[in-house]
This record gives structure tokens, C-alpha cells and sequence, in this order.
């Protein structure tokens, strides 16, 4: 599944991918533009936390053209006025203009990196918004952030994760040497699917998925204890032989009847309780009512 | 008035097979699509799901609101409220429907359509019981005097149909849809507005807003004469409390405007106790970190219920969980003008999504046997006895 959003096979939304500080997402990212310009769309890159020719690196040198690198780094906030794009400028209006600023021939894709760094300096409820808005103006076709967890509280993680049509997780593997990437993707209808892979980037960003089995360390799987028979080592025999417990069939047991007997037995009567009263020769059965003779 | 309604006879494993039809002078509108309650005489409307119908007791009462805690990734939860909507639209009922994420005309479009002809898939679980034990007669060799006897029903349902069945794989012909009045609210398109009132974000004050006006100017509180006929107002808001809604609650524990939502609902449920309006409004629990404020919800809220689903957790591989999508919590119920509120006789409840029906089931826990007897069956459902293929099971005493 991972190579199917990376490639863009499923139509686009919003992708987070998010990592920790025990391993990058970086390279994820590298592989979303790698695959975006393989495509041929546009390319709009936000860098505020690398600079250009680090996240150019690798990258087909043939259609570099298509990138559009808005350079924040290493001024992202505008102190000395040398970047061309700030934080302050992630707003819905500011990245339409960026984005129809290039003449475009395709779908957009934007990249963030970081995400984290754009929520440390405005409001997690506005960036949401923002993200939704950009979301459904439609200028840009797919948006992928990449998300620093362990730099934000719990809840800011998981609001920004839960606007997302695909979250990607990556953490180290292991003992190997690759990465294991967890997939959650939830489509319009509401469908979830979800995958664990590993995978490896090349140095020319190109993305290889392996499956593997979980390693041992992941599951705990119980392994099956020999069951302990419980008829041995006694000094008396609790088990039965063949003709032991054909004997057994046998034996008639006290409340077996007939079939004929058993389905009137079971036919459901009217009542579950019956009354008989027989009257015995001090009875009074006066139909007649006893207070009729009564003033009342 | 007739004698005093009591609570119908509880048949076998106190599930109520009542029967019982309260007679009395219909003081009561009659709109369509409601009835009065067997338990306390409010007027009732149905979810759109039968047995979450059973589950709250017997439907919603107008005028009251539903709070239905989200799942986590908010597939069932979203379904729930199209249920609910797509209810309203059957039964000729207003609806009105706020969301922030996705706009509401996408949400009304993917209504399930209803089922027309009902083949009747909730026939009365008595009935068939009946006829498949007399299939079954040899099966029990040392009990079978207890072979008539009606199986134990994991299925909750009452005697009496109250409302619609929906295919959810098809969606709702636009026409049908059309034929019912339909306002709608996106918290995207509204421009922030200073608010004279502090005590309420702008989404929320606006929403408020919106829901009064429609409130007032089709006179469902009865401010404009009775001309026409009285109707009922459902109100479906989807994901209130999400950073969609410019509210911070699922971001931080120390939220700026942490009264906000729980204002709204007191606000809302106020305008809801004096209209003919009913509301489910579905919050994202799982995404609040502060605790209290989901109880302070909860409270502000007459009935509540929490969906969690076991997709992308660990329950997902638990056999005890494999033939359901989830479990269903009842948190709250609401007493209204009566002292005894009608709550299910069972906390283990189970939800499962099938095309033509959203069921909730009693789960059953097998006996905890030794670790070596893997008796994970559950007892088999009253209803599909017929139908699977475990006819050959043997009951061992």
C-alpha cells in the first residue's frame, strides 16, 4: 500500500507522514517528489527546515525544473528578509497565490517539511482549518506534510492525523537495516485499511517495499505448550476402551421414550398448569352472586 | 383515559415481547414517522436503526439529543448519522444537518437508500424458533423436553416495528431526497465574526444561530400559526469539538475556550426542549485529552453512547470479536418526566454493519473452560438457526 500512495495511484488528499527522531521521514518525502515528477505534475516545495540542496539531493536532474522551491530555510521566520516564504505566509490565500504564481500544467502537489515546525508557530486548531481549506479549494491536489510526533503534544498529533486521508508511520526496523513504515489509509466511503512493510531508499529516491513476516519481536506469539493428558499417571483407568464405550451407547437411559411418547410430550399445551376441582358434597356451587341481598 | 399503562410482561431473558398498545385520547399530534413511547407517553422518533432504537429505549424522544461518541477513524459513527438523517428523509420529517469537514451536500448524497418491499429479515424471534427446533427434534438425546423452548436472542429487538431498514450499498435516489426540506451549515464557509458574547467561539455562536432562525421561521416552535401541518425538525451536527470547528479541545488539556462546546450543547438543548426538534450531534471522544470534559458532554446530553471500533486496534484479531465491527456503550439515558429510565438489561453490547441492517447483538463471553477446551462458539442466534451450517451441533451436558 505504501508504494500505492507514494506513487499516486489512489487520487491524492492529505498525507501525513510522520516521524520520530529515531528515523527520519525525510527520505519518504523524497520519494513522494520523486514519484510526483515522475508524473509530471508540479512540484511545490516548503522548506522550512532543510535547506535546498539537501532535499535536491538525489533527485532526477531532468525534470528539476518542475520543482518550485519556496526557501525558508535558513530564514524561516523572515528576520533578515533573505527567504521567500515565512511561516506567517501558511495561509489558505498565500499558498493558492504561490501555487497560481507558476503557470501549471497538472495537479499540484505541495510538500511541507515540516509540518511540525508550521503547528510550533501557529495555532493546531487555525493549521487544521488551513489544511482543510486547502484541501477543498482544489488548487492543489495533493498535500504531504511530514510530522515530527515526539515535537507535539498527543492530541495536536492525532488532530492533524485524523484530517488525513493517509497516514504513513515510520519507525526503525528492528535489526535491519531498513525502516518499517505503518500505513493507515481511509477512503471517502469510510473503508480503513491498514499495513505494516519495510522498506529501503535508494540513493536516487527510489522507494522498495519488502514484505516480511512480523519478526518475533513484534508479536508475542505463545507457543503451544504440549498438553498435559490428564487420564495418565493414575492409579486408576479413566479412559475407555472401543468396546467400553459402545456399552456406554448402549445403556437406556431412565427418561428415553418412544418418539410417539416424546412428541406429545412436547406438544405445547394450552395451559402450563391445569386445575381440577372436584367438588364434594359440602360444596355450595350457588351460581348466584352472595351479595346480591346486600343493601349497598 | 384507560387503566394505567403498565410495563409489558419481560418474556424469557427479560427481553421485552410487549405487545402492549397504550390506549388513550390522542391529545397527542400525531405527525408521522413519531408515536408515544410505551414506557412514558413522549412522543418518539426512530434513529434509523431498529435496534439502537431498542437499545435507548424504545426511540428519541422529540426534543431531545443524542450524543454518539465517535469510533476512531469515524466510519461508523458517520454512518449513524446518515441513518438518522436518511430516517427523516423516509418519514417526511426537516432535516437540517451542520458539519465542518466534509460539506453536508456530500453527506446528503451518500444517504442509504431505504428498503422498500420488506421481505421482513426481523420477522418475531418467537415464531421462528419454533419452526426450526422442529427440524432439529433428534439432536438432544438426554434434554429434549427443552427442545421447544425459544433459544436465548442476542438480537435486540422489540415486538412492535417502529421504523425503516436501509441498503447501504446503494445511496438514496436524489428525488426522494428532495422531496423533504433540507438546511445545511458548514462551518468552513462561515466568515469569523466578533461575537458580542465571549462565551462562545464564532462557529459555534453562528451554528447556534442558524438552527434558531430555521427553528423560528418554519415555526417548529410554534411561534407561526398552525397553517399547515406540524412537522418534526431533526438536526444532524457531525463532529463537534474537531479543531474544525475552531474549537481547541482535542489539542491541548488546558483548552483557551474549554466552555465552548459544553455552552453550545446547553444552548442547544434548551432550543430543542421547546421545539418539535430532535438532535444527534457526533463528537470525537477519542481525540479529547482532557477527560472531565467528555463527562461534562455526556451530561449536557440526554441520551449518549459511545461507538468503538475494533478496526486498527488489537481487538481486531481477538476471536471473541470476530463476527462484530464493534462494541457499543450506552452511557447515559435520559429520564424524562418519569423516575425510571428504560436501560438495556445488557452492558455487553456489539455492533455489526451488514448491508441491510446495523445490528447490535448481545455479546456473549463462552465459559472460560481450561486453557486447552478452545470453546469460542457463542450460542447460536435465534434467528439464523435456519441459516448456518452448525446444525449438527450437539449441546453436551
Amino acid at each position: 500500500m505504501l508504494l500505492n500512495i507514494v506513487h499516486g495511484t489512489e487520487s491524492g488528499g492529505f498525507i501525513v507522514v510522520e516521524d520520530t527522531v529515531k528515523y527520519s521521514g525525510r527520505e519518504i518525502l523524497k520519494c513522494f517528489i520523486n514519484a510526483a515528477l515522475k508524473r509530471g505534475e508540479d512540484v511545490h516545495v516548503l522548506g522550512f527546515e532543510t535547506s535546498e540542496a539537501e532535499l535536491r539531493a538525489g533527485l532526477d536532474s531532468s525534470c528539476v525544473q518542475k520543482i518550485h522551491f519556496h526557501k525558508g530555510h535558513p530564514d524561516p521566520l523572515g528576520w533578515t528578509c533573505k527567504s521567500s516564504v515565512t511561516v506567517h505566509q501558511f495561509t489558505t490565500r498565500d499558498i493558492t497565490q504561490l501555487v497560481q504564481n507558476v503557470p501549471h500544467t497538472k495537479a499540484s502537489v505541495l510538500i511541507v517539511d515540516s509540518l511540525s515546525f508550521v503547528l510550533r508557530h501557529h495555532q493546531p486548531v487555525v493549521i487544521c482549518q488551513r489544511l482543510q481549506e486547502l484541501k477543498k479549494v482544489g488548487v492543489v491536489k495533493t498535500i504531504v506534510g511530514l510530522l515530527h510526533s515526539d515535537l507535539h503534544l498527543q492530541g495536536v498529533v492525532k488532530s492533524v492525523c485524523h484530517l488525513a486521508n493517509a497516514v504513513i508511520s515510520v519507525a526503525p526496523a528492528n535489526n535491519e537495516h531498513c525502516g518499517m513504515a505503518k500505513t493507515t489509509r481511509r477512503t471517502k466511503s469510510g473503508k480503513l485499511m491498514q499495513e505494516e512493510e519495510y522498506f529501503d531508499v535508494s540513493e536516487d529516491a527510489a522507494l522498495s517495499v519488502q514484505t516480511r513476516t512480523h519478526q518475533p519481536g513484534h508479536v508475542q506469539i505463545e507457543p503451544d505448550k504440549p498438553k498435559a493428558d490428564p487420564t495418565s499417571n493414575l492409579t486408576f483407568n479413566l479412559r475407555l476402551s472401543k468396546k467400553e464405550k459402545e456399552a456406554k451407547e448402549k445403556v437406556a437411559l431412565p427418561f428415553v421414550f418412544s418418539q410417539e411418547k416424546k412428541s406429545a410430550l412436547l406438544r405445547p399445551t394450552p395451559g402450563s398448569g391445569r386445575i381440577t376441582y372436584e367438588p364434594d358434597a359440602y360444596d355450595d356451587l350457588d351460581e348466584e352472586d352472595p351479595d346480591d341481598d346486600l343493601d349497598v | 383515559m384507560m387503566a394505567a399503562p403498565g410495563k409489558g410482561m419481560a418474556g424469557p431473558a427479560g427481553v421485552n415481547t410487549t405487545s402492549f398498545q397504550k390506549k388513550s385520547r390522542s391529545k397527542l399530534v400525531s405527525i408521522p414517522g413519531t408515536r408515544p413511547s410505551v414506557q412514558n407517553g413522549q412522543l418518539i422518533v426512530s434513529t434509523g436503526v431498529t435496534s439502537l432504537d431498542y437499545v435507548i429505549g424504545g426511540g428519541l424522544a422529540v426534543g431531545t439529543l443524542l450524543l454518539v461518541e465517535e469510533d476512531r477513524y469515524d466510519s461508523y459513527s458517520r454512518m449513524l448519522l446518515k441513518y438518522f438523517l436518511a430516517e427523516g428523509v423516509v418519514c417526511g420529517h426537516e432535516v437540517f444537518l451542520a458539519s465542518a469537514r466534509d460539506h453536508p451536500d456530500e453527506i446528503m448524497q451518500e444517504l442509504p437508500s431505504p428498503i422498500v418491499d420488506e421481505v421482513g429479515s426481523v420477522k418475531t424471534k418467537e415464531g421462528q424458533a419454533q419452526q426450526c427446533d422442529q427440524e432439529n427434534q433428534d439432536t438432544m438425546t438426554i434434554a429434549w423436553r427443552y427442545q421447544n423452548q425459544p433459544k436465548v436472542q442476542n438480537a435486540l429487538a422489540s415486538s412492535v416495528r417502529f421504523g425503516h431498514y436501509y441498503d447501504v450499498s446503494k445511496t438514496m435516489e436524489p428525488e426522494v431526497r428532495q422531496a423533504v426540506k433540507c438546511h445545511s451549515f458548514y462551518a468552513l464557509q462561515e466568515s469569523p465574526t466578533t461575537t458580542e458574547s465571549s462565551l462562545l467561539s464564532s462557529p459555534y455562536h453562528a451554528l447556534l444561530q442558524s438552527i434558531q432562525s430555521v427553528i423560528r421561521k418554519e415555526g417548529f416552535d410554534g411561534s407561526t400559526p398552525q397553517s399547515k401541518v406540524r412537522n418534526v425538525l431533526r438536526l444532524g451536527l457531525h463532529s463537534l469539538g474537531s479543531p474544525l470547528w475552531g474549537d481547541d479541545l482535542c489539542c491541548t488539556d488546558n483548552p483557551a475556550h474549554c466552555h465552548a462546546l459544553t455552552t453550545f450543547l446547553y444552548a442547544l438543548r434548551g432550543l430543542l426542549r421547546t421545539s418539535l426538534s430532535v438532535a444527534v450531534v457526533t463528537v470525537p471522544s477519542h481525540l479529547m485529552q482532557n477527560k472531565s470534559v467528555m463527562g461534562q458532554i455526556i451530561r449536557l446530553s440526554d441520551t449518549a453512547i459511545a461507538l468503538e471500533s475494533f478496526r486498527g486496534s488489537e481487538k481486531e484479531t481477538n476471536p471473541l470479536y470476530k463476527d462484530y465491527h464493534g462494541l457499543l456503550h450506552v452511557r447515559q439515558v435520559p429520564r424524562l418526566n418519569c423516575l425510571v429510565c428504560e436501560v438495556p438489561d445488557t452492558k455487553d453490547l456489539a455492533f455489526k454493519l451488514k448491508r441491510k441492517q446495523f445490528t447490535i447483538e448481545r455479546l456473549h463471553l463462552p465459559p472460560d473452560l481450561s486453557e486447552t477446551v478452545s470453546r469460542v462458539s457463542k450460542i447460536e442466534l435465534a434467528g439464523g438457526c435456519g441459516t448456518t451450517a452448525t446444525g449438527n451441533k450437539h449441546l453436551d451436558f
